[in-house]
């Protein structure tokens, strides 16, 4: 990160570099705030501490010094609860947090971030490109407890050594800066001398008044936050700006929202990224088809590629992947994949966890092992069921979960947002559409709770699907 | 504003509706297994589900032994004497 920030400010000091709700920095300001940064926690022999602050003009002075340093920054979500982050960072063992916020309070020193830039830099310190460059990212804990992920910038920013130089785009940050995704937009936009446009907070709502207004080109984004985000343009009937590249990560992205951003987007380049905080960027499809191509898959004839399926499920072997999980060595990074849950490893693949089924020439994502919904003993994945709800045109948004019934042990569940909201929508109508579209899935797959609501709730701008409690 | 009885039998129609087996011809003394409307185990938890929505619980979870009538279903709803 100090090195892409050392090559942007010294090509161009005075361009834009991030625009937040808190104003705009240029290169040469985050690059000089960054050395600050490096200086005072050098000199308060701070090397690790957490971040818990929402402005990312602020987050990205924070990583950068960190770099140069060799502090290990991990930043939390900026509204985490105090009660949960105390007890998260005491488990972490961070005794320093620079944030702020004035309600976090337990085993540690709260830092400021102003009073790390008010020193004179160090002039004496200089990147390393030798030097370890730690930085721990939290997972999203769609599924459960987040766990800390260990990294180092060198190995995060193989992924953009190829990155050329597009001054003129213009990023959202739509993921949180504390997300792995959001790390790879951070890296992207400085290896690429762009500039970051960066609301607070970062709804799809958020989203699209940047593109609206601040000259967004370019656009990271999970699907939901996109399904989200066209349902807000349809609602305010706006007319979207042409954007040049649209990159989709995090969740499977749907056949009929893929259809939707290339006709609302037609010039746009459409990427969808395969990636996760434990395996680093594995691979991209940028075919505008759902899924993976096949001959992509890991084969004899094939043998660069870092994916291959086996028993209806992913595996992958880790590019820029993380050195272990908090508290491990780098050397048992291999078995912490096991240890962890995220499954077994043979050799250099490990389990993603992610279920998958070959459609004739494409790997189709069929969802998360743990979302899986047991209806009465048939194994139920609640993706194929929302593509289908979500594919009709009376429904914004759909969420398919299991719920839990003392009859069957779950039954499939769904919410859904109406394109004409609860209010003026025909329920008792999109009811019958939805049986109808769901009419040819085995009977334990059909939705037996479907309830209309105004919103759905995410984390990290992933739908929660599984099971709930 | 019905009672909680009628709001139950409210939503058994509807919910008949819904699996087409028909809002009429059931009475309190209907079975709901077998013979008389036949529900099966998938939508027995669909009016689970149905009920628990609009009361907050419901006779087929509630208990040990599975309601067998609409007049089972009806009388979990039954107001409480004090």
């Amino acid at each position: 990160m100090i090195l892409l920030l050392e090559a942007a400010a010294s090509s161009s000091p005075d361009r834009e570099a991030v625009v937040t709700s808190e104003g705009t920095s240029t290169y040469g300001e985050l690059l000089e705030d960054a050395r600050r940064v490096a200086t005072a926690l050098r000199r308060q022999g701070i090397t690790r501490f957490a971040v818990v602050e929402r402005d990312a003009g602020w987050v990205l002075r924070l990583l950068a010094g960190a770099a140069l340093s060799g502090a290990e920054p991990c930043q939390y979500q900026p509204d985490t609860d105090a009660t949960e982050f105390a007890d998260h960072a005491s488990m972490l063992d961070h005794k320093f947090v620079v944030s702020r916020r004035e309600d976090l309070t337990g085993a540690f020193e709260v830092i400021r971030p102003e009073t790390l830039v008010t020193v004179d830099a160090d002039s004496t310190l200089r990147s390393d490109e030798d030097a370890e460059q730690p930085l721990m990212i939290r997972t999203t804990g769609t599924t459960g407890l987040p766990k800390a992920a260990r990294h180092d910038w060198r190995i995060l920013g193989k992924t953009v050594a190829g990155v050329r130089p597009m001054p003129e785009q213009r990023w959202l940050l739509a993921y949180g800066p504390q997300q792995f995704a959001g790390v790879q937009v951070l890296l992207h936009v400085a290896a690429s001398q762009a500039t970051l446009v960066a609301p607070f907070p970062r709804q799809p709502r958020d989203g699209l008044d940047a593109l609206l207004t601040k000259g967004v080109t370019c656009v990271s984004a999970t699907p939901t936050f996109w399904r989200f985000l066209l349902a807000e343009a349809r609602s305010r009937r706006v007319t979207l700006p042409p954007l040049e590249q649209i990159t989709l990560g995090g969740e499977a992205s749907p056949g009929d929202l893929l259809e939707e951003i290339q006709t609302t987007f037609p010039g746009a380049k459409v990427s969808q990224v395969y990636a996760s905080t434990e395996f680093g960027s594995i691979t991209s499809v940028r075919d505008g088809k759902p899924g993976l191509a096949v001959d992509s898959l890991w084969s004899e004839d094939h043998p660069t590629s870092n994916v291959r399926v086996s028993d209806g499920e992913l595996w992958v072997r880790a590019g820029a992947g993380m050195l272990g999980y908090a508290e491990e060595s780098s050397t048992a990074a291999g078995e912490s994949a096991d240890a962890h849950g995220t499954g077994d490893v043979e050799g250099e693949w490990r389990r993603t966890g992610d279920l998958v089924e070959i459609v004739d020439d494409r790997v189709m994502f069929r969802g998360r092992k743990s979302e899986v919904i047991n209806v009465g003993g048939v194994k139920v994945h609640p993706l194929p069921v929302e593509d289908r709800i979500t594919g009709l045109g009376t429904v914004a948004l759909a969420r398919v979960f299991g719920r839990p019934s003392k009859l069957t042990g779950a039954i499939v569940a769904a919410e859904i947002v109406p394109v004409d909201g609860v209010e003026r929508a025909d329920v008792e109508a999109i009811r019958a559409q939805i049986k109808e579209a769901v009419a040819d899935l085995p009977r334990a797959w059909q939705p037996r709770s479907v309830t209309f609501v105004d919103a759905i709730e995410t984390k990290g701008g992933k739908t929660i699907r599984g099971m709930e409690h | 504003m019905g009672t909680d009885q009628e709001k139950a039998r409210t939503v058994i129609g509807d919910f008949l509706q819904r699996i087409d087996k028909g809002a009429d011809g059931w009475t309190d003394e209907t079975e709901l297994w077998g013979e008389g409307i036949g529900l099966d185990s998938l939508e027995a938890a669909e009016l689970s589900a149905m009920l628990e929505d609009e009361f907050g619980s419901d006779p087929f979870s509630a208990g040990a032994d599975l309601p067998e009538k609409v007049g089972d279903v009806l009388a979990f709803y039954s107001p409480v004497s004090t």
